[in-house]
């Protein structure tokens, strides 16, 4: 009887074994279309490979470039602010020796009225001082003159102003190194994964980032005053609230 | 005798622009590009005002002011915050920290001896 079992046991096994072959010949072209996948897909790995590699390569030099643009602004920026410098000077100058002309100018009227006085019954000299008097004199463009100079001051001005772009594009530049390096750091590790030979090359193209960079991603160039604005009215608040407490502590 | 200020900047063309405005009034403009050159500069006695930005290496404009506020020979200077920094938080931190007052880049240099004038005349 125990022959028997074990016999039918067999057969079981070998039923098992029907249904394995079975299933594996209907499984073979599964593979086999996976097999072929796997061949195409992996040169297309190398070649994303090869990219990222070459990308990454390259991404240094864009960020000296970058580092170089900024740079040159900043010392045409300077070039630009010491002429402004200069020329303000020189304005300045110009304008205080008119004003003391202009103050001259008054004294010596005060004078020429006294000596017309003096001379007011004398007919001949009355037309004189009237011929005189109708010339035009330096006085009366002194004025004008300290008004252009006035304006020239307010373009200076204004330039100087407009030259504080350099620093906000100085800014956001270097935030956009600092998202090019973040770039190159997933890409570098990426390329780490998929061929470890290539680490050693990009590793050794790294860009030198000065590690004291400084800036501000979010900083604008705009000619509003509603920022400086808010921030007068939070530094009023502050202060207000400072002096209060300091009174507080007087009376506590 | 001219009044001497210490402005803190990074940004050389920054440095240049203050020194440009103040100069003109007649200060005495001493740059340093971090925090850490300002506190190197500070305890000659000489400096009446500080200008200082807020993002700097080294030492940036925060720990500058607490530092300048913390030093007893110091204390006392008045400290205008010169930061493209524009949000509250940051605001009201500067102010927190002991500064006097604060300007957003970019500013008026009219703006900037107006501040400058408050403490010093």
């Amino acid at each position: 009887m125990k022959k028997v079992s074990n016999m039918s046991e067999l057969f079981e096994r070998l039923n098992d074994l029907k249904v394995v072959f079975f299933y594996g010949q209907k499984f073979i072209p599964i593979i086999q279309s996976i097999i072929d996948f796997m061949s195409e897909t992996v040169p297309l790995l190398e070649d994303i490979n090869s990219s990222i590699s070459d990308s990454t390569i390259k991404i240094p030099k864009a960020k000296d470039q970058i580092n170089n643009v900024t740079n040159a602004t900043e010392l045409a920026t300077t070039e630009i602010l010491d002429t402004v410098d200069s020329i303000s000077a020189e304005i300045g100058k110009v304008e205080n020796d008119l004003k003391t002309i202009q103050a001259k100018e008054e004294e010596r009227n005060i004078i020429w009225n006294q000596i017309k006085e003096s001379l007011s019954k004398d007919s001949n000299s009355i037309d004189l001082i009237n011929k005189y008097e109708n010339l035009d004199s330096v006085t009366s463009i002194i004025p004008r003159l300290l008004q252009v100079f006035d304006k020239t001051k307010n373009d200076v001005n204004n330039i100087a102003l407009s030259l504080q772009v350099q620093d906000i594009t100085s800014q956001q530049l270097a935030s956009v190194n600092h998202l090019i390096e973040s770039v190159r750091q997933r890409l570098s590790s990426l390329v780490m994964h998929l061929d470890e030979t290539e680490i050693k090359d990009i590793e050794s193209l790294q860009a030198i980032i000065p590690d004291t960079a400084a800036f501000n991603p979010e900083a604008i160039y705009t000619k509003s005053k509603e920022k400086q604005e808010t921030a007068d009215i939070l530094v009023n608040n502050r202060l207000k609230k400072a002096s209060q407490d300091e009174i507080d502590k007087l009376f506590s | 005798m001219k009044k001497v200020i210490l402005v803190a900047d990074d940004s050389p063309s920054i440095r240049k622009f203050v020194s440009f405005a103040l100069a003109m009034k007649g200060f005495e403009i001493i740059s340093v590009s971090d925090g850490m050159e300002a506190l190197e500069k500070l305890p000659n006695g000489k400096i009446s005002l500080v200008i200082t930005d807020l993002n700097m290496p080294n030492l940036d404009g925060f720990e500058l002011i607490k530092a300048i506020r913390n030093n007893e020979e110091m204390k006392n200077i008045p400290i205008i915050i010169l930061s493209s920094l524009a949000g509250s938080e940051e605001i009201q931190k500067g102010m927190e920290f002991g500064a006097n007052s604060y300007l957003i880049k970019p500013f008026d240099p009219k703006r900037v001896v107006y501040e400058v004038s408050k403490y010093l005349n």
